[in-house]
C-alpha cells in the first residue's frame, strides 16, 4: 500500500523546485501548467515535475497539504510559491530568480535539469 | 451565468474593490480570468493576495464550476 500523503510531502520538502502539473514537461496537458513550466525554465530553475492526472487523489491530497485549490502549484524548498499567474508575475519582475538564488544559492542555474517524479506506484515515469 | 455568480462572490468578498472584472476566456463558462483591485491587498504577498481570491471562490473551485482560473490582483503595493 502506497502512502500518497507522505510521498507528496517528500517531494515538496525534498525537491529544490517542485512543480505539480497536469501532464509532464514533455507532454503538458494544460495551459496554466505550461505557463508555470515556461516561467520556471526562463528563470533557469531545476524542475522536479509531478503529474497530478494519473490519480485524482494526488490533487486532493496536494491541495489538502498546501491549502491551494488549483493546479499547477510550485514549491521552492518546501515553500509554496504559487500557481501559474504568480510564478509568471514573479518571473517577469525578476523576483522568482531572486527567490531561487536566496533558497538554492547563486549557482542554482548550474544544476538545471528537468525530471518527472511519480507519487503513486501507477504513475507513468 | 457562472460569470455573474463569480462576480457576485468577489463583490461580497471585496466590497471595497475599485476594479472587479470577470472574463469568460473561452466562452464556455468554465475558464475565467478575474481581476480585482482592492485596498485589502495592501502589504500582502502575491501568494496571500491570490489566496484571498481563491477563498472567495472556494465553492465554484471545489464543485468544478471553475475549470481554470487566472487571477490578477492590484493594489498590493504599499
Amino acid at each position: 500500500m502506497i502512502d500518497l500523503s507522505s510521498n507528496i510531502r517528500q517531494v515538496i520538502e525534498g525537491e529544490d523546485v517542485a512543480l505539480f502539473m497536469k501532464g509532464t514537461p514533455h507532454m503538458v496537458m494544460c495551459g496554466n501548467s505550461m505557463r508555470a513550466l515556461e516561467a520556471l525554465r526562463r528563470a533557469g530553475a531545476p524542475i522536479s515535475a509531478v503529474d497530478v492526472l494519473p490519480d485524482p487523489a494526488i490533487r486532493q491530497e496536494l491541495s489538502a497539504q498546501s491549502g491551494w485549490p488549483t493546479i499547477p502549484q510550485v514549491f521552492v524548498r518546501g515553500e509554496l510559491i504559487g500557481g501559474a499567474d504568480i510564478v509568471e508575475e514573479l518571473e517577469a519582475s525578476g523576483e522568482l530568480e531572486r527567490t531561487l538564488e536566496e533558497k538554492l544559492g547563486p549557482d542554482y542555474r548550474d544544476e538545471r535539469e528537468e525530471r518527472t517524479l511519480a507519487v503513486t506506484s501507477f504513475a507513468a515515469p | 451565468m457562472a460569470t455573474d455568480s463569480i462576480r457576485t462572490l468577489l463583490a461580497e468578498a471585496f466590497p471595497d474593490a475599485s476594479e472587479l472584472d470577470v472574463e469568460d476566456r473561452t466562452g464556455t463558462g468554465d475558464h475565467f480570468q478575474v481581476t480585482v483591485a482592492s485596498a485589502r491587498f495592501q502589504g500582502l504577498s502575491l501568494l496571500e493576495q491570490h489566496r484571498l481570491v481563491n477563498e472567495a471562490l472556494a465553492t465554484p473551485l471545489a464543485d468544478g464550476t471553475i475549470h481554470e482560473l487566472r487571477i490578477k490582483t492590484k493594489g498590493g503595493a504599499a
